[in-house]
């Protein structure tokens, strides 16, 4: 077996082994571990400067308390669901249908419409901020969670799109052509013989754009501007006041902030996973 | 029911022409096998008449209607895919009724077809297994369900055995076999098996790139090939093919003017006296299989040939046997082109 297992390795090696992975460990998780510990400090230590010390009072009850009782982040959380969870479906949605026509009809113009939904990945989307912003303001939908939404399915659907028209393309193509055979109408196979079998497909890039939507800062910050219509990502901020930072509130803020998207990991592990190598071996 | 009547039909893919015109008539109620090496354009020609692939040109009628540019479903045909095609997320029973309950047949009707389907294939223990769930020759079974189900005017087979291991292929092939004269459908079967040509066909075609080589009943193109191909495809082991120079003085008198090349098959050889032998080869080496041998030979003008007997003691390894055949047993052929003569 190519690694050897450690276990078999020499005494040296595996001590190295031992000493290395924790500190590479630690070294990796230590902005995690910063606002972690930043979350349960007291404002006073960064007005002192004591950034990097320990706490001088544990205040892990008060920020915390805080951040779900005296602040917006519960408006906020709400948001981001609100928000992420159309955005999910209907870019699940479009693109099994797109994938569908793009995996399975021969037409002029395919390949075309294909580059055209991968191409539009390669566009920085930074460039984007300011023709979406006017379009977003003329639309009326400037600081509403439907404009978040809307541009979210349409700047997804691509990747989606790419994704499903390819997860499509590997399925048998004579499934469908026995389908027609036996006379079942088009969107019948679609529905009732592609769908079931795009189960894994859908589930894993729920998954993933999920993460990607929750996770989203850039055009939350962009298109959005108070309670009524930001995720949390943005949100968080809002402990700020006008000359100085909350680091304390900030921090206990992303950590709460965190935790779905944490959560769905681990729950859908294996989606995660299969929706990162999905089609990579087969 | 109906027969199948293709009228010069033409298939391109773009500007490569796969299919050059082929006319064929199936007879109601007939088992049609096309046969031919792999791509010669006989799956092509399933496809087409199922409706899968388009006709370029020509015209194909089932009974009395002309199906051409008519939709797979609406041509009367079910198919059963040399990959099964079953539906991985459905029951035995839901494979089976799935056409059916699509085009809207009451529950208890697509119910009562598929239990009776089942009952044909004895496949009325695993209704409510999964495919995954079944062996190949299982799978196979309910694709062929499938098909039965929807009581079509020809069933048609892509090289349905290919996936099943031997055995299990005599055994499916005798079960099609019967169903077919159970059913007494019009059916198209494809295969590059031509044993299974043989075994299950009224009538063989025989298909080389995308031209219809001969068309007849199994012992037909047996006995009487048309052309050297054909010759060659039907019958296992090969028919052999000597040149002159291979054959006796004996020999060289049964090779018909205008021929050059003489045939044989494996099977009709025998051992005879020198003076009565059509050519004389030393055998190299020998596949004993218990009933008969098949003995690879070598004249000495070079040509590689088998012979079939069952009496391999006349065979010595090296040592010259001289070989006869009866002259109704002998094919003649023009070299140039190919025919017989």
């Amino acid at each position: 077996m190519f690694p050897t297992p450690i276990q078999q390795r020499s005494r040296a090696s595996q001590f190295s082994y031992q000493v290395f992975l924790p500190i590479a460990l630690i070294l990796w998780l230590l902005p995690l571990i910063a606002v972690m510990i930043f979350s349960i400090k007291p404002d006073g230590d960064f007005v002192k400067g004591n950034f990097w010390g320990l706490p001088s009072s544990f205040e892990f009850f008060n920020n915390y308390g805080r951040v779900f009782f005296a602040s917006d982040m519960p408006q906020y959380l709400l948001n981001s669901v609100f928000i992420t969870v159309p955005t999910v479906i209907g870019a699940v949605a479009l693109s099994s249908m797109t994938g569908f026509a793009l995996g399975v009809y021969k037409f002029r113009g395919n390949l075309l419409i294909f580059f055209m939904f991968i191409a539009g990945n390669f566009v920085p989307f930074q460039i984007l901020m300011v023709p979406v912003r006017d379009l977003t303001v003329n639309l009326n939908l400037y600081d509403t969670k439907l404009g978040l939404i809307l541009f979210h399915i349409a700047f997804q659907t691509g990747f989606c799109t790419l994704f499903m028209r390819n997860f499509i393309r590997a399925l048998p193509y004579s499934l469908i052509e026995a389908a027609r055979v036996e006379g079942v109408a088009e969107w019948k196979i679609f529905v009732y013989v592609v769908l079931p079998l795009m189960k894994p497909a859908i589930a894993a890039l729920s998954v993933l754009i999920f993460t990607f939507i929750w996770n989203d800062y850039f055009w939350a910050i962009v298109l959005t501007q108070g309670p009524d219509a930001q995720p949390v990502t943005a949100g968080i901020t809002a402990f700020n006041s006008q000359y100085r930072a909350a680091y304390h509130m900030m921090s206990a803020g992303s950590i709460v902030a965190a935790i779905p998207p944490v959560f769905m990991f681990f729950l859908m592990q294996k989606h995660f996973i299969a929706g990162l190598t999905l089609g990579a071996v087969k | 029911m109906s027969g199948v009547t293709l009228n010069h039909v033409i298939k391109k893919f773009g500007e490569t022409q796969v299919i050059h015109g082929v006319d064929l008539d199936i007879k109601d109620g007939e088992l049609c096998v096309f046969v031919g090496p792999s791509g010669c354009g006989k799956s092509t020609l399933l496809r087409m008449i199922a409706g899968l692939e388009q006709t370029s040109a020509g015209t194909i009628t089932i009974g009395d209607r002309d199906v051409t540019t008519a939709d797979p479903a609406d041509r009367g045909v079910a198919m059963v895919f040399q990959s099964y095609a079953l539906y991985p997320h459905m029951t035995v029973a839901e494979n089976m009724g799935f056409g059916l309950k699509m085009n809207g047949v009451p529950r208890d009707v697509v119910r009562e077809k598929v239990l009776e389907a089942a009952k044909i294939l004895k496949l009325e223990d695993y209704l409510d297994r999964r495919p995954k769930a079944l062996s190949g020759g299982q799978r196979q079974r309910v694709a062929i369900g499938r098909a039965i189900v929807r009581g079509p005017e020809v069933f048609l087979f892509d090289e349905p055995l290919s996936n099943l291991d031997a055995a299990l292929r005599v055994q499916t092939r005798i079960e099609i076999a019967r169903l077919h004269e159970r059913l007494g459908t019009t059916m198209i079967y494809v295969t590059h098996d031509q044993v299974e040509a043989m075994t299950l066909a009224d009538k063989i075609v025989v298909l080389r790139g995308g031209n219809i080589e001969q068309i007849g009943a199994p012992i037909d193109l047996y006995e009487n090939p048309r052309n050297m191909f054909v010759a060659e495809f039907i019958g296992s082991p090969s028919m052999n093919f000597f040149n002159a120079s291979d054959l006796s003085e004996a020999g060289q008198t049964l090779l018909k003017p205008g021929s050059d090349v003489f045939g044989v098959r494996p099977e009709h050889f025998n051992v005879v006296d020198q003076a009565d032998a059509i050519l004389s080869a030393r055998p190299d080496f020998v596949e004993n299989l218990g009933e008969y041998a098949l003995i690879y030979c070598k004249t000495d003008a070079g040509s590689e040939f088998i012979v079939k007997s069952t009496e391999l003691q006349k065979f010595a390894k090296g040592e010259l046997v001289h070989l006869g055949a009866d002259a109704d047993k002998t094919y003649c052929f023009d070299g140039t082109t190919q025919l017989r003569v």
